[in-house]
């Protein structure tokens, strides 16, 4: 008895790798993610130290140093044993070089100009202006968009720089020159603060409940209730004709629908001729877009509620029709009656699975539109996927993006919770009172 | 009200169900579709009712053809089989539904509601839903359901089949009781004869969608059309013996039983093949025709007891007796036939 208790559980174990390998690692890493501001400019391996334009430009705009940053973007020249071994390697005469390090060792000066006057000065200076200007660029000094593998490196050059750093401002500068990814709560700051946020949600909501309440679940309906008082070969035949949309390939879905839309396509042909423009109606508007994305998304949606309703009515004794029939039910009561209220879970499930569904669905849209025109069209999952994965300048935003996909699963997660409490399965597995 | 079925013909697809039946059931009778299953009783029920369109013949309610009415414009009030009652609405709302669909005022439903709850004895269960129920009192809300509306008739698809034994005799008498309370049309289909014979003023047996004979339970069980009438009605059920008639009586080759019969059936028939039908009750010992053989079989029913006498060519006889005797299995016995009341068939299965 104990080892059978044991075998169910190893019977599981595949399945729980599964659970593990393929979801919950995903969740947990999105999870992860969300936290980081990793993109393609940090890499998703470690990073390095680097002083440059936008790293100065953060130095002023968050630490308030922008004294520092001024001079850090800024090229010095500086008389130093590293500028004057370098000229003598590279021949420059001993006499003017041991005089310039008498003279100047240890200056430095902000301008070229500045360098050049003073090794003019020199007794023994080069005799041309280019050999005096060649000279002076081997004590040009600069930290700027030079990559450092540690802050020691970086700290190590900006001292030698000439700008020693208080440890306040090591801190807030290793934080604003690490080229890596760290861990930040920035992504959701700034998901809140972004005006864009908000036009996705009430995009994602229409598109969720406007393809759910029409389509997904009422159309179904329709479909459902009115096969099931068609006799069994026409009822099969609309049945599939509606599965049609499900079992096509989406890509080729898609482009039956754009073919119908372009500019060239039908509705500009037949339209043409009552005086309408050839145009993409499907990217014309904003509305036109809407209604495509929901026919595209609803079509196809549709033939799962009805398979599920077909199935459910058929469940339903023939008996309570004709005891419906009996009673004086015409068929739109016996719908209201007997049907909707049989119904009752079946409508409830595909509501909460098709919510769920619709939720992360955006491949229909992104074939479709792409977010456009102008973004009329992008859900949160669509955006999530442009911007951690797909991105036109090649930036992709894999945090940010992670935080976008994590707002889903939490919301998913919610969601679903929720429905199973709506669904009450303790009263559904209940046994039954009559024996 | 008085239902008339003139040639009325079903069938579905190629097959003919019910093929012109004629039948006419009187103002507030209750009468009996009696048959085996499969014989076309569902059919000729849900054909009155209008769930079923006919392929012939008419459908008179009084004198009104309903043939092309339908169903939901005809006022019957059926009870199925499995009661079919509504399983999302309470009792109340179940028995309620025909008039709500009528849409006849809130307060005068429920006050119907509460009636005919009170008649059928269910009033305390008015606000449970059908799966709170028992098979009894499922079937009383079916019966409260078909009657509330007053329809012209009440028709019942086998009303006891799903009940248990205790329960199928109590509705029995209240399905009756309640019939003739109000006075009802009432046509009951069932494949138990003893559900036809006690509760129905008339029994139509059928048998492969024709009615075989139509009259009072008892006439039917004394005076059978038909071996097969004969055969459905009585339980225990009537025993056979195939023999001829010769010279007055009927002889069984075999065994050599004879046993005399009256002067006018005897001489009308002499030397012909025959089926002489004998019910239980006639078979008893000290009757005239004494016939021999071993007891193979006994059933005590309480009351009486069951013995099945097997005669030495196989056939078997059956004897229900009031008091008990000390006969035994494997006893050889010897018994009397009450000539008087055998029923003599001839080969085409007919009364003679
Ligand atoms: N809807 C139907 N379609 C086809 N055949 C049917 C249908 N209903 C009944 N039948 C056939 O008609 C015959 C009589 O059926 P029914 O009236 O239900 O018998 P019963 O006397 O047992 O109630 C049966 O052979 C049955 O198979
Ligand atoms: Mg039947």
């Amino acid at each position: 008895m104990g080892n059978s208790k044991h075998l169910g559980l190893y019977m599981l174990a595949p399945a729980f790798l599964f659970v593990i390998v393929f979801f919950l690692t995903p969740v947990l890493l999105t999870g992860v993610f969300g936290f980081t501001n990793m993109s393609t400019a940090t890499g998703i391996t470690g990073g390095s130290y680097m002083v440059s334009q936008s790293s100065m430009q953060a130095l002023k705009d968050r630490h308030d140093l922008s004294e520092i940053a001024k001079k850090l973007s800024q090229v010095i020249y500086t008389i130093d044993e590293e500028g004057l071994n370098a000229a003598a390697q590279e021949g420059v005469d001993a006499g003017t070089l041991a005089e310039l390090k008498a003279g100047f060792l240890g200056q430095s000066f902000q301008k070229r100009r500045a360098v050049e006057r003073a090794i003019k000065s020199l007794d023994n200076r080069p005799s041309s202006t280019r050999a005096i200007k060649k000279l002076s660029a081997l004590f040009e000094r600069s930290v700027l968009n030079i990559r450092y593998d540690t802050e020691v490196d970086l700290f190590a050059a900006i001292d030698k720089f000439g700008l020693p750093l208080s440890v306040a401002e090591k801190t807030a500068m290793s934080d604003v020159t690490y080229t890596g990814w760290v861990f930040t709560t920035d992504n959701f700051k700034r998901m809140i603060s972004l005006p864009d946020t908000m036009t996705t949600l009430i995009n994602t909501l229409f598109y969720v409940f406007v393809t759910l309440i029409v389509f997904n679940t009422g159309f179904a309906l329709v479909l459902a209730i009115s096969t099931h008082y068609m006799d069994a070969a026409s009822a099969g035949f609309f049945r599939s004709v509606w599965l049609l949309p499900r079992i096509t390939p989406p890509v080729l879905y898609v482009l039956m629908w754009k073919w119908l839309a372009w500019d060239t396509g039908f509705l500009s042909t037949v339209l043409g001729p009552l005086g309408f423009e050839p145009r993409n109606w499907m990217l014309d508007t904003p509305a036109n877009a809407w209604t495509f994305i929901i026919l595209i998304n609803g079509m196809v949606g549709a033939s799962m509620g009805m398979l599920i309703f077909s199935s459910a009515i058929k469940a339903i004794p023939s008996s309570l029709f004709y005891a419906s029939e009996v009673d004086g039910a015409n068929r739109m009561q016996q719908v209201r009656h007997i049907i909707l209220p049989q119904l009752r879970f079946p409508i409830l499930f595909i509501t909460s699975y098709q919510t769920l569904s619709l939720l992360t669905s955006f491949e229909y849209i992104l074939l479709a539109t792409e977010g456009g025109p102008g973004g009329a069209t992008e859900v949160w999952a669509l955006t999530t996927y442009l911007k951690a994965l797909s991105n036109y300048a090649g930036a992709l935003e894999y945090g940010y993006g992670a935080a976008l996909a994590l707002v889903l699963v939490v919301v998913g997660v919610f969601l679903s919770i929720l429905y199973l409490k709506l669904f009450d399965f303790k009263t559904l597995t209940a046994p039954p009172k009559i024996e | 009200m008085r239902i008339l079925l003139d040639n009325f013909t079903k069938s579905f697809g190629k097959l003919t169900v019910i093929d012109q039946m004629n039948l006419e059931i009187h103002d507030g009778e209750m009468i009996a579709l009696l048959g085996g299953s499969g014989c076309g009783k569902s059919t000729t029920l849900f054909a009155i009712c209008g769930i079923h369109k006919v392929n012939g013949g008419r459908i008179l309610f009084g004198d009104k053809d309903v043939t092309n009415i339908t169903s939901q414009e005809r006022n019957v009030g059926v009870v199925f089989q499995s009661f079919a009652l509504y399983p999302h609405m309470t009792v109340e709302q179940n028995i309620g539904f025909p008039l709500k669909l009528r849409k006849e005022p809130v307060e005068q439903i429920k006050r119907k509601v509460h009636e005919i709850a009170e008649m059928v004895h269910i009033e305390v269960l008015l606000h449970r839903r059908p799966g709170e129920l028992s098979g009894g009192q499922q079937q009383r809300v079916a019966l409260a359901r078909a009657l509330v509306r007053r329809p012209d008739v009440l028709l019942l698809d086998e009303p006891l089949a799903n009940l248990d034994a205790t329960l199928r005799l109590e509705m029995r008498s209240e399905i009756r009781r309640i019939q003739q309370e109000t006075g009802i049309t009432a046509v009951l289909v069932t494949h138990d004869q003893v559900e036809a014979m006690s509760m129905c003023d008339r029994i139509a047996i059928m048998d492969e969608g024709k009615i075989v004979q139509i009259t009072e339970p008892r006439d039917m069980y004394v005076n059978p059309v038909s071996d097969f009438v004969a055969g459905f009605l009585g339980s225990p059920p009537i025993a056979f013996l195939e023999g001829r008639i010769e010279d007055g009586k009927f002889v069984e080759p075999s065994t050599g039983v004879h046993m005399p019969l009256s002067a006018d059936v005897a001489t009308a028939n002499n030397g012909r093949e025959v089926r002489v039908g004998i019910r239980p009750e006639y078979f008893q010992p000290g009757n005239g025709a004494m016939i021999k053989g071993r007891v193979s079989f006994i059933e005590a029913q309480g009351r009486e007891t069951l013995y099945n006498v097997m005669l030495p060519d196989g056939n078997i006889l059956r004897s229900i007796q009031g008091s008990h005797s000390p006969v035994k299995i494997g006893d050889d016995v010897e018994w009397g036939v009450d000539t008087a009341h055998i029923l003599i068939f001839g080969q085409d299965g007919l009364r003679i």
